[in-house]
This record gives C-alpha cells, structure tokens and sequence, in this order.
C-alpha cells in the first residue's frame, strides 16, 4: 500500500521555525511507523533525527505524537493509523531536534519522587518476603517503561512543566504501595506540594496514550487517596 | 504549525477523549462564571444606576441573549454531570478511572447533560417566539 509520511522537522540551531517535510512510501499494512521512519532515514534524508533503541516497545525510547496521539513508533501498526501519517514530537518537553526532545525536565520530576526501594531494616538472611496479594497491589505500575508518553499527554503538563507529571506518580505508586518499602510517608509528602497530585484534572488523556496500558489515572486517584487518608490499603 | 504554546497546540490537536471532557468543563466552568459576573454587575444597577437598570433587562430578553442563555443551561448541565462523575471517580471509585469505564464515562455524562437539557431547551425556545414572533 502507498502511505504519505509527514514528518515534524526541526533543527533549533539553524531554522527559524519548524517546517513538515512530505514522503510518499510503499509500505507494508504490518509495518510499523518506526519501520517507515527507518525507511526514510535510510534512501530519503539521513538527516533526519529521532531516538529508539530497543524497537520492540520495552526500551521507550521512541516516544512520539503519531496522528495526533502519543504512542511508541515501534508498537503502533500502519494498518491502525490509515494511509495518511502525521509524525511529531511529543509536546510540552524541549525539542532537540526534528523528533528528539530534551528528556530531562521528565527525568529531573521522576527523580523526585525517589523511584528507588528504601528500607533501613537489615537485610534477612534471604529475600524480603512478601504475599502474592501484596504484590499484586502494586503490580499495574512496575511496567513503566518511562516513555514520557503520559507526561507528554497531560493538559496540565503543558501548560505548567513544572506539575511532576504523571509518569513520575505512576513511579511513585509502584514504591508507596510495596509493603516492603518504607518511605511511603516521604513520597507521598512530596506528591501532596503544590507541583504534585493536585495538578492533575483527570483528563486522564495519559491513561489513553500509555503503551503499557497502566492504569493511570487510576493510581493516581490511589495516591490522592492516601493522601487523604493516611491509609495504604 | 507546532505552535511555542504546548497547551494551546495540545487542547486544539492533542487526539483523546478525555480531553474532550477536560475542556468542556472548562470552557463550561468559565462560561458559567462569565454569565455570573456580568448578572451580579447588571442587578447591583438597581441600587446604584435605576437607569440602568431597564436597559440591561431589555437585552436579556433580545433574541442573541436569550438563545445564549439556552446554551447557558446546558453549560451548566454539563458542567455540573461531569462535576459531579469526576467527583465520584475520584473519590470514590478509582478503578472506574480504568481506560475502558472512562471513556465510557465522557460519552455518558455528554448524552446526559443533552438530555436533560432538551425540555428546558424547548420550553426556552418556546418562550423566544412566543415573545418576539407571536406578538406576545
Ligand atoms: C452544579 C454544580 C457544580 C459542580 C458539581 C461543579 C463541579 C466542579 C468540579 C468537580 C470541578 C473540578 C474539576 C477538575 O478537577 O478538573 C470544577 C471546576 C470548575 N468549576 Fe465547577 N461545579 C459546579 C458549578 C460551577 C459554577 C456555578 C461555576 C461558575 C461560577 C463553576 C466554575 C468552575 C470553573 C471555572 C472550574 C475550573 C475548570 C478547570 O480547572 O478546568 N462551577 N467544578
Ligand atoms: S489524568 Fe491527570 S495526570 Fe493524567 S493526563 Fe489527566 S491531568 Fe494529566
Ligand atoms: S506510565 Fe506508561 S506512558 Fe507513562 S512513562 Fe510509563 S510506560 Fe510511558
Ligand atoms: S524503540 Fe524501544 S520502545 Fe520503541
């Protein structure tokens, strides 16, 4: 089939404002969006930047707003997004160049919440035992593979970069709800100051875009709730 | 054009359905309140300009005003179903903020708000020709 790729292109040290360039492919229905970026790059213009790694949607590099809607290059099918293909960064963040945003405003708000396990009891003999219901309550958030696609979906990111976002939430939920963590109190101080969980106005457009299908909106409604509360349950 | 405005490029081509719900409000909200400030203005006319006072009574009952008013209705249907969806999700019931209830939830809450504007929406109406056509 013929597709028509219209791709974002932006070099901020040399263009006055981004311009989109327009290639007419012959493609495959199974192929996907990433393969059609690697096409050009390849026989049409070398020049053009954007990041992936993994290309089997477990890296999350390759983040982008594809006719309109955030999702990874490399998990999204040209049969499900139609002839016509519109390509372009992700919104809110920096852009570096064509496809590339600069990810460190997402990296500084996710590092805040202290996405790392924190327990100050010595270690047992073994492992830190836990049961399978207590590791269900946090399972849902531990696919994060921190794309960025739901920070860079979220009306209130846009409009304030400084909001924490909901990929750094989704991180926070993973470690708050783990009955082995201790710093659940701390994190979720964190969350309740201004840049955190209040933000958000449920549009829950980041569930939408989530290429791990996490259940957004959702943990974050939990952490809101815990934060009321003071409960973990 | 990808605008310098992330929000302003994201609420007119950012593709989702939540979104839909998460502007409605606003522009609802914002509607709403609109409508109040200019109503609090136009009745303080009757302590502090009598004269005024008539005047402003005239246009709300001109065609234009009064057809806003009938979007002013649903406005608050809207605004105050979603208020209300949002308030029980969130709240209450955070496992219906799973993506399939959600989006469920925007459709739903807009058929609502529709109908139950659609008799006061007659009856307004109603009242539009009756008194600008009918010699009433
Ligand atoms: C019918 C009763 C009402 C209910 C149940 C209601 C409910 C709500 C809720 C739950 C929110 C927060 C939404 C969010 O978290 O994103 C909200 C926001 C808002 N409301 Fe209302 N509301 C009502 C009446 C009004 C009235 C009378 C006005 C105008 C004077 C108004 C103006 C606004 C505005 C401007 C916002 C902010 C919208 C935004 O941040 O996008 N509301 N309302
Ligand atoms: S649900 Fe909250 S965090 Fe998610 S997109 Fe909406 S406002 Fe942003
Ligand atoms: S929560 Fe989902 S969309 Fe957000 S960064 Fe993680 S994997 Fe990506
Ligand atoms: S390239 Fe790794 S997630 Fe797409």
């Amino acid at each position: 089939m013929k597709v028509t790729l219209k791709v974002f292109r932006y070099n901020p040290e040399t263009d006055q404002r981004p311009r989109y360039d327009i290639f007419h492919l012959e493609a495959d229905p199974n192929d996907r969006v990433l393969d059609l970026l690697e096409k050009v790059k390849a026989e049409h213009d070398g020049s053009l930047a954007y990041r992936r790694s993994c290309a089997h949607g477990v890296c999350g590099s390759d983040g982008m707003r594809i006719n309109g809607r955030n999702r990874l290059a490399c998990k999204t099918l040209v049969k499900d997004v139609g002839t016509t293909i519109v390509v372009e960064p992700m919104l809110g963040l920096p852009v570096q160049k064509d496809l590339i945003v600069d990810m460190e405003p997402f990296f500084e708000a996710y590092r805040k919440v202290m996405p790392w396990f924190i327990n100050n009891d010595p270690p047992p003999e073994k492992e830190r035992l836990q049961t399978p219901e207590e590791r269900a309550r946090f399972d849902d958030t531990t696919k994060c593979i921190l794309c960025a696609c739901c920070t860079t979906s979220c009306p209130v990111f846009w409009a304030d970069g400084s909001y924490f976002g909901p990929a750094a939430i989704v991180n926070a939920h993973r470690f708050i709800f783990d009955s082995r963590d201790q710093a659940a109190a701390e994190r979720l101080s964190i969350l309740a100051q201004e840049e955190g969980v209040w933000r958000c106005r449920t549009s829950f457009n980041c569930t939408e875009a989530c290429p791990r299908e996490i259940q957004i909106t959702k943990a974050i409604a939990e952490v809101k709730r815990a934060i009321i509360t003071g409960r973990l349950d | 054009m990808a605008s310098r405005h992330p929000a302003l490029e994201g609420y007119t081509r950012y593709r989702a359905v939540g979104q839909l719900a998460f502007l409605l409000h606003r522009i609802t909200g914002l509607g709403i309140l609109l409508f109040l400030v200019i109503h609090i203005i136009d009745t303080s006319f009757v302590y502090f300009a009598p004269e005024l006072y008539d005047e402003a009574i005239q246009i709300y009952r001109s065609i234009p005003f009064m057809i806003g008013e009938i979007f002013l209705v649903w406005s608050v249907f809207y605004h105050g179903f979603n208020g209300i969806r949002i308030i029980i999700f969130d709240l209450w019931k955070p496992e219906w903020w799973e993506k399939d209830i959600a989006v469920k939830s925007v459709y739903w809450t807009l058929a609502l708000s529709i109908l139950a504007w659609l008799p006061a929406a007659y009856i307004m109406g109603r009242a539009i020709i009756e008194n600008h056509f009918m010699g009433g």
